[in-house]
């Protein structure tokens, strides 16, 4: 940038510096307006094929409690009961679908961005401490001892979401002696993920029955959304994601190192403490809701800090924009290329994010990932 | 000369342990107001340990390190941060952080949570930036400035904490050595114009000496010497910590000691049992026994040396080794003082040798001293080249020569042979016992055969 080069009498011109923040600032907003934007036009997809407009008026319909467009349907030719039919289906099903879409991408993102600052390493994601496997262990629990038989779609989330945040504070409780270093507490993750892992297929083992269910959970997929849950992860993603980004400049710090870190006046071990644990939740929460998405929290940070840096006072606000954009994209183009099925959306961010992400490292392969070399 | 109030940083009796391994063994310093303290020791000898005590991030197993009279575990850690600033030995950005940016980390401690960076946040990283001489870098990423530039960003950074007290850790590792005189050129002045204190881990002993103000030198997680330079740089201490031989010199503009490191002597066998045995005499003359001066020397053996005239060589080589020798005028035969302060020297020897020297008129009396005075002292008589002219006292000289072989007085071909002969007088150890602790003194007195 031209306007960022110092002054000719050598000393950097005050003005210069915040331009180049500006900049960044508005690549933000232009990240978060591109999500918002898919958020508007992603219900107008969906299994059933319904007119854009109507779904349009259909949606204000619902929103106003019945106020504005009393009658949705009229002068297209679509008969009273299939109205209704398509209002639930827009207001039940699309709009949870796709709230749950944006919460859950931006929960996984969010927390995907914080653990790659934790661990300063460009390969971690919301699942490699094993919140996956506690997750998908607790889900487990619910579909094989049938526990709530009516109130599974209650219980399923509830034992998912205790399940992953469990796992994540096992991990901290484990690592607690030796928290000095970092790569101790990732191993401690692997190693625990693979007991989980070990521990479920034990469990399947005996019970083939549910393991359809548990698979059909591990793929993942946004079919389950309720306004409840919406609700629920919306609120768990505003504290977390608050708190979170309140965190973004002791992030930046912890870049530096434990030590000199704390040097500079950050508590580096309850710093990271906190980062994990909130990571978790966002983590886990989404995991409830919506079962194993992966990529999603591996690809966004890396999308974001490309356009827009490594402040991470940005950075994670931004990857929460991303996530969010991510999975949105994911299910519209699941959509768009099966328009009558609901395939699984996990594999679709693997199917849009893989040749991404590869694309991603051939473009910076001179300069690597996080400007860390191997 | 302090202001009041309590000292920077204090350390008392600070143990520090890295589990099994104690790398601290009570330890006391205190650092004064805008002193530059320079750590010196060998590898592994705990300057990087105390620097982590006294940082806090480290904590005493015994003892206390204080930061303006609180103890360092006491204090919340943005009040460390703001009372004490580290520049790591290196530091491993992996982002490539704006410099103006990475500068402005080190306000951190100056906000709450949800503060952002006020303008005199900016003003003080430009101005710490400045100072460090990389204001034409501020808007560049921080990896891709040069070593040199990358260790004053470090200390720019540190900087803008503004805390009364900074911590170097080894700050010129990577620097040439212009780089290396630049940045201590700019911590020192930090010391005078702005009462910072200052303590820095520094490897270069003559560097240290060049900007400290004291010395603290640590060997083995303990402190064994403190003070100026002028009185803390000597060959001994070079020796006995370090292992190695060394000339000390005074830089005539500047005044401060330096040392010439001659060679390593620790990992010779037996030298951790022959080190201060002695005194060994040497008489030399015209340059025939500085070979043997500095092999002595080198070994950790203690020399003397005499009678010889000021401007020979053997003299200087005695000066630069700070071997005592009673010295004549040049060029004038050995006088009655001279050769009283000589027969002293012979008299208070455990060994004597004669060098290969040439003698005349004008040094016969070390040889008729020599033959007083040795008694029943070994002597040894290294004669390289018994076949060329060296008498020129009409046979005199070779009298006294065949008088002291009479006595018992051995003949050794070269400087190693001597070596080889004294080895077993100074050590009683088996042949061939390895002296592995180089700290090691005998603890008695080692007797003669």
């Amino acid at each position: 940038m031209a306007s960022g080069r110092p002054a000719a009498d050598g000393s950097p011109r005050a003005g210069a510096v915040p331009s180049a923040r500006r900049h960044r600032l508005l690549r933000l907003a232009v990240l978060g307006g591109g999500a918002l934007l898919l958020l508007l036009l992603s219900p107008l997809l969906g299994t059933v094929p319904i007119p854009p407009l109507t779904v349009l008026d259909l949606f204000l319909n619902h929103l106003s409690g019945g106020f504005l467009f009393s009658d949705p349907c009229a002068g297209l030719g679509i008969t009273a009961t299939k109205c209704t039919a398509y209002g639930e289906i827009v207001w039940e099903a699309r709009v949870p679908e796709v709230l749950l879409a944006v919460f859950a991408g931006a929960s996984l993102g969010m927390a995907g961005g914080t653990l790659q600052g934790v661990f300063r390493n460009p390969l971690a994601d919301p699942f490699l401490l094993g919140l996956s496997s506690g997750g998908t262990l607790g889900a487990a629990v619910v579909l094989v001892l049938h526990i709530g038989e009516t109130e599974e779609y209650l219980f399923l989330p509830l034992f998912a979401f205790v399940g992953a945040c469990a796992t994540g504070l096992a991990i901290l409780a484990v690592a607690r002696g030796r928290f000095g270093s970092i790569e101790t507490l990732l191993l401690v993750g692997v190693a625990l993920s693979n007991l989980l892992s070990a521990i479920l297929t034990l469990f399947l083992l005996y019970n083939p029955i549910s393991s359809q269910q548990v698979y059909f959970w591990l793929l993942g997929g946004l079919g389950e959304a309720t306004w409840i849950g919406d609700g629920v992860a919306l609120g768990v993603l505003l504290v977390a994601g608050t708190l979170l980004a309140l965190l973004g400049r002791d992030l930046n710090l912890l870049q530096l190192g434990h030590d000199v870190a704390q040097t500079a006046g950050v508590d580096s071990r309850r710093v990271r403490i906190d980062l994990i644990l909130l990571a978790s939740i966002l983590t886990a929460v989404a995991v409830a809701f919506t079962g194993i998405i992966g990529f999603v929290g591996l690809v966004s940070p890396h999308v974001v800090r490309r356009l827009i840096g490594t402040d991470y006072r940005l950075v994670l606000p931004g990857s929460a924009a991303a996530g969010a954009g991510f999975l949105l994209i994911a299910r519209d183009l699941s959509l768009v290329i099966f328009p009558t099925s609901v395939l699984p959306i996990g594999i679709f961010t693997a199917f849009a994010g893989v040749p991404f992400f590869l694309y991603l490292l051939y473009r910076s392969r001179a300069a690597s990932p996080m400007g860390v070399a191997g | 000369m302090n202001p009041p109030g309590p000292p920077p940083l204090e350390l008392e009796t600070v143990r520090a342990v890295y589990g099994e391994r104690v790398a601290l063994r009570g330890v006391d310093l205190t650092v004064g107001r805008g002193t530059l303290v320079a750590l010196a020791g060998p590898n592994g000898s705990g300057k990087t340990t105390l620097l982590r005590v006294a940082l806090g991030l480290l904590p005493a197993a015994v003892g206390e390190a204080r930061l303006f009279g609180t103890p360092v575990d006491r204090l919340p850690i943005a009040e460390r941060a703001r009372r004490v600033a580290w520049v790591p030995q290196s530091e491993s950005p992996r982002d490539d952080v704006r410099l103006f940016d990475y500068v402005l980390y080190g306000r951190y401690p100056h906000h709450g949570a949800l503060d952002a960076e006020t303008e005199s946040d900016r003003t003080i990283a430009i101005r710490v930036i400045t100072e460090v001489g990389l204001a034409d870098r501020a808007n560049d990423g921080i990896l891709t400035l040069s070593g040199g530039e990358r260790q004053r960003a470090t200390l720019a950074r540190a900087l803008a904490q503004e805390a009364p007290l900074l911590l170097l850790d080894e700050p010129t590792t990577h620097l040439d050595i212009a780089h290396q005189l630049d940045l201590l050129e700019r911590v020192r002045s930090l010391t005078r114009e702005r009462g910072i204190a200052v303590v820095a881990a520094l490897h270069d002993l003559n560097l240290a000496a060049r900007f400290a103000d004291r010395i603290v030198v640590l060997s083995r997680g303990q402190r064994v010497a403190e003070g100026p330079p002028a009185e803390v740089l000597s060959e001994e201490l070079l020796l006995r910590v370090w292992g190695v031989a060394s000339e000390r010199r005074l830089d005539p503009r500047t005044g401060v000691p330096y040392l010439i490191p001659h060679r390593l002597v620790h990992d010779e066998p037996g030298r951790g049992e022959i080190a201060g045995f002695g005194p060994i005499h040497v008489v030399g003359g015209g340059g025939a026994g500085a070979p043997i001066l500095r092999a002595l020397a080198d070994r950790g053996f203690r020399v003397t040396s005499g009678a010889l005239n000021l401007l020979d060589t053997d003299a200087e080589a005695a000066e630069a080794l700070g071997i005592p020798a009673p010295l004549e005028a040049p060029f004038a035969p050995i006088g009655p003082e001279v050769r009283a302060r000589h027969r002293e020297l012979i008299q208070a020897a455990r060994v004597v040798v004669l060098g290969p020297i040439a003698v005349g008129p004008s040094n016969l009396a070390n040889l008729e001293d020599l033959r007083s005075e040795a008694g029943t002292r070994p002597v040894w008589l290294v004669r390289e080249n018994p076949a060329g002219a060296w008498d020129f006292t009409g046979g005199a000289a070779s009298k006294l020569v065949e008088e002291l072989k009479g006595l018992g007085a051995r003949s050794v071909r070269d400087v190693p042979q001597l070596l080889a002969s004294l080895q077993p007088l100074a050590s009683p150890a088996p042949p061939g016992g390895h002296g592995s602790d180089r700290d090691a003194r005998p603890t008695g007195g080692v007797e003669l055969g």
